[in-house]
């Protein structure tokens, strides 16, 4: 064995980084009342209400499409596979101001229109806008579960004389459960974390709490929520860990011949989804360019986010490196992965409440782009680390060793053997961070240093004024950034399955 | 922070004295507005926390100094004025310190910053050009806001309009209010002071059963406006400007009588260190230019003698006998607010 664990040192690093965010909360958690009070109590129900609301939404959407795009004779199938799956990369608080903008009285429907609407507020109105746009996670985690099954199974229970919808029930979505619910559980905890919607809808859940206490600067406050929220992370992460997708030795592909009623019935729900989380943003976008134009926009906001992005894509491949490898060597490197993955799980106010605390007890970190840029790589490292391994894992030591049989050097070897096969996926890696960092809200809000605001804080910003129209520019900035984070995402799937398949 | 004799000033100035001395240049001791021309140029760094911009106005002022002022090097957190004083505060506490100068629209956190003890004393020099019933030891008055209650004509005749503010709890009427926002809670601080804390509580509690919020006091308006609310809380220039815009908006303005209701509140500037930049900056605001711009396109009413009030503003305001920097206080109000769940 000529490999040292010297990758150890940085992925413990990494490691204890990731651990940080915690440590700091429970520190500054300590002098606070721990009320539990019924306000307490009525956030906690609020925030578990539109969680549980919202993975119900997200299966009710999901998990029809899904049996639909897989097995049903569609026309441009893969179109609509696509496109059903594009609201995962909007973020959600995008949805969120065009329907805070576009539904009530004296909302762009109204005005354009003239159709009265209720206004989306409240849990009816973050519960639709979170669905619409956490759907997807059940959609392709369904999918993936439905196109894994055997249409044998299937045939046999229906010359065994089940219906077509009894089998559909009965055979095919018990087998299918996992799936749905490995997908359930990502809806869950990107529902747990997001801040931008229940605060524009209004709804008082522990993020949007967060951020009101933080306004107030009760920081001990802000980060016992914090703890709080975090437990209930912690509990869905628990879940997800023991989710485990069935495998089936691989079979037939069932087709299902759809009556064209049922399949008008499909494609009208899926194109209601699409009308409503995709177009209907788009539309409100761009009827505030052609009304207001570019007022008040400064290009400066969307280098200022591609800067910092850029910076954060770099710290987080420089760091996924040394814990993808040392992942792949032992088990001290795989719990020192695991750790970054906490990362993840830790909500982005949650995440930049920390920071700002930290940053207050250290100031030459304070207000500082090192402290932006160190929030977005501890939240986003797991997705450099998670395509950095899946690149890794494909450079087989056999290779090296044959090269260095071959007469390679080891520098050789390393240039000519590994590194063509590790380029994708740190190229991968170092996208998926960018396009992240370039859409976050929360962290940044806190955590900016001054005279530096991103495409996504001043789309709060105009927000907050209550001039909505200014904000045209950055939303549709990001509408496009999203765009291209889609198109990564599609061909990072089509890529995985091709080396699987091959 | 402020001497007794400043203190009686303008508690006599705001109570007793009456609304046209109010509004009027005084006589007294007055230095008209100097002009932007006779100002020394700005140059250099200038760090500039900034309590929620009037949605672009605060900007175009900011973008015409800096026009003017090549050389100066601005950078500005804009954040709601209250998130902008706690973290003032905080950064004192810790001993961190980043700006050079906080302008606020909002006396309380201007007050709540100078209580923290590290604001400078605004140069005499500059103090003269502000009208003395606004003239402040801790911070630099820079333009004034009057509370009012915008109320929509065809769905209430004014008359059914209490004049005391804290007869609202008591009515019917469907009310547009936006606690988040930082000219409402120093209105409510006003109200602590003036009624005390059950009360307010009290009016808070009855108020909340029949109102509906909104993320700012322009969505208020509008809300009237509309006719979504018979009436709201908001300061007087978002009725100003909507009006202006659209003339035949359904809105007009209600005043009540010796109450938190009829709150003058100011804007202003306090300095932070004692960087002639700042001091400077701070002269450019209260210039002829400045202020007549707040009065002609923001409503606001100039708090630099000699400049022409805005159009519209009403005429007959009896505003309560309270000194500004008593809405310093925003803590127990922000416990108020949340014990009650407005906010």
């Amino acid at each position: 064995m000529t490999r040292t664990p010297l990758s150890y040192l940085p992925a413990a690093l990494a490691a204890a980084a990731a651990l940080a965010p915690v440590a700091v909360l429970v520190w500054m958690s300590v002098g606070a009342d721990l009320l539990i009070d019924g306000r307490a109590f009525e956030i906690a129900l609020n925030t578990v209400a539109l969680t549980l609301l919202t993975v119900a939404g997200a299966v009710l959407i999901g998990v029809p499409l899904a049996v639909v795009t897989t097995y049903a004779d569609l026309a441009f199938r893969r179109v609509w596979v696509a496109v059903l799956a594009a609201p995962l990369a909007v973020p959600s608080y995008l949805g969120a101001f065009a329907f805070f903008a576009a539904f009530g009285p004296g909302g762009e429907i109204e005005t354009v229109a003239g159709l009265a609407t209720p206004r989306a507020q409240g849990l009816a109105g973050a519960t639709l806008v979170m669905t619409l746009y956490t759907y997807p996670f059940v959609l392709i985690s369904t999918r993936a579960a439905l196109q894994s099954l055997d249409a044998n199974v299937v045939d046999a229970a229906r010359t065994l004389g089940l219906s077509l919808p009894a089998a559909l029930l009965r055979i095919v979505l018990p087998r299918a459960a996992n799936g749905i619910a490995a997908g359930s559980l990502l809806v869950a905890l990107y529902t747990l974390s997001d801040f931008a919607t229940p605060a524009i809808m209004q709804l008082d859940t522990f993020t949007r709490m967060i951020y009101v206490e933080y306004n107030a600067f009760g920081l001990d406050r802000a980060a016992l929520m914090s703890l709080q929220l975090l437990a209930l992370v912690v509990i869905v992460l628990f879940f997800e860990s023991r989710v485990r997708v069935r495998r089936e030795r691989p079979g037939r592909i069932l087709r299902l011949p759809l009556g064209n009623g049922v399949k008008a019935a499909a494609l009208l729900l899926a194109g209601l989804v699409v009308l409503a989380a995709l177009v209907l943003p788009v539309a409100i976008f761009g009827a505030w360019l052609v009304r207001e134009g570019v007022v008040g926009f400064e290009p400066a906001y969307a280098l200022n986010s591609a800067y910092a992005a850029l910076l954060a894509a770099a710290g987080a491949v420089i760091l996924a490196l040394p814990v993808a490898y040392a992942a792949s060597v032992g088990w001290i490197g795989r719990l020192c992965e695991r750790a970054t993955y906490l990362g993840f799980g830790i909500p982005g106010i949650v995440m930049g409440t920390a920071l700002l605390y930290l940053g207050l007890r250290l100031p030459l970190l304070y207000q500082t782009l090192t402290l932006l840029v160190l929030a977005y790589v501890l939240r986003f490292l797991p997705l450099a680390v998670g395509a950095v391994r899946s690149s890794t894992e494909r450079v087989e030591n056999n290779l090296v060793g044959a090269a260095r049989s071959l007469g390679a050097t080891p520098g050789e070897a390393f240039r000519r053997v590994s590194l063509p096969l590790i380029l994708p996926g740190i190229v991968a890696a170092a996208a998926l961070v960018f396009l992240e960092a370039m859409r976050e809200l929360p962290a940044t809000l806190l955590l900016r240093p001054t005279g530096f605001d991103t495409l996504a804080t001043y789309l709060w910003r105009v927000y907050e004024a209550g001039y909505l129209g200014r904000g045209a520019v950055p939303a549709l900035a990001l509408v496009v950034v999203s765009g291209v984070a889609l198109v990564l995402m599609l061909s990072g799937e089509a890529r995985r399955r091709r080396l699987t398949a091959g | 922070m402020i001497d007794r004799r400043t203190l009686l000033k303008s508690a006599a100035a705001l109570g007793l004295l009456g609304p046209t001395h109010l509004w009027a240049a005084s006589n007294r001791q007055s230095i008209a507005a100097e002009s932007a021309d006779d100002l020394p140029p700005l140059v250099g760094k200038l760090s500039v926390y900034l309590g929620r911009g009037e949605g672009g106005l605060y900007d175009d002022i900011v973008a015409a100094i800096e026009k003017r002022n090549p050389e100066l090097e601005l950078s500005i957190r804009r954040a709601p004025s209250a998130a902008l004083a706690n973290t003032l505060v905080a950064e004192a506490k810790a001993g961190v310190s980043r700006a050079d100068l906080f302008w606020s629209i909002d006396a309380s956190s201007l007050g709540a910053v100078a209580a923290e003890g590290v604001s400078r004393p605004v140069p005499a020099a500059i103090r003269r050009h502000i009208k003395p019933d606004f003239r402040y030891e801790a911070w630099a008055a820079i333009s004034g806001r009057l509370r009012t209650v915008p109320y929509n004509p065809t769905r209430l005749d004014a008359a059914a309009i209490p004049d005391d503010i804290m007869a609202f709890a008591d009515t019917d009427l469907k009310i547009g209010w936006a606690p988040a926002y930082g000219a409402f809670q120093s209105f409510v601080t006003a109200m602590r002071v003036l009624e005390g804390e059950a009360r307010t509580r009290q009016w808070l509690r009855g108020v909340k059963t029949q109102a509906r919020s909104y993320a700012g006091e322009l969505g208020v308006v509008m809300a009237v406006a509309r006719g979504e609310v018979d009436l709201g809380f908001a300061n007087h220039y978002y009725t100003l400007r909507l009006k202006q815009g659209k003339p035949d908006a359904n809105v007009d303005l209600a005043l009540t009588r010796n109450d938190a209701g009829s709150l003058v509140n100011s804007s202003g500037v306090l300095l932070l260190n004692d960087n002639p930049l700042a001091a400077n900056f701070l002269r450019y605001l209260l210039t002829d230019e400045v202020q007549s711009y707040l009065a002609r396109e923001a409503y606001e009413i100039p708090m630099a003698p000699g400049v022409a009030l805005p159009q519209g503003l009403p005429e007959r305001v009896q505003p309560p006998s309270l000194d500004l920097t008593q809405l310093a206080d925003l803590k127990p109000t922000l416990d108020l607010l949340r014990e009650t769940r407005v906010l």
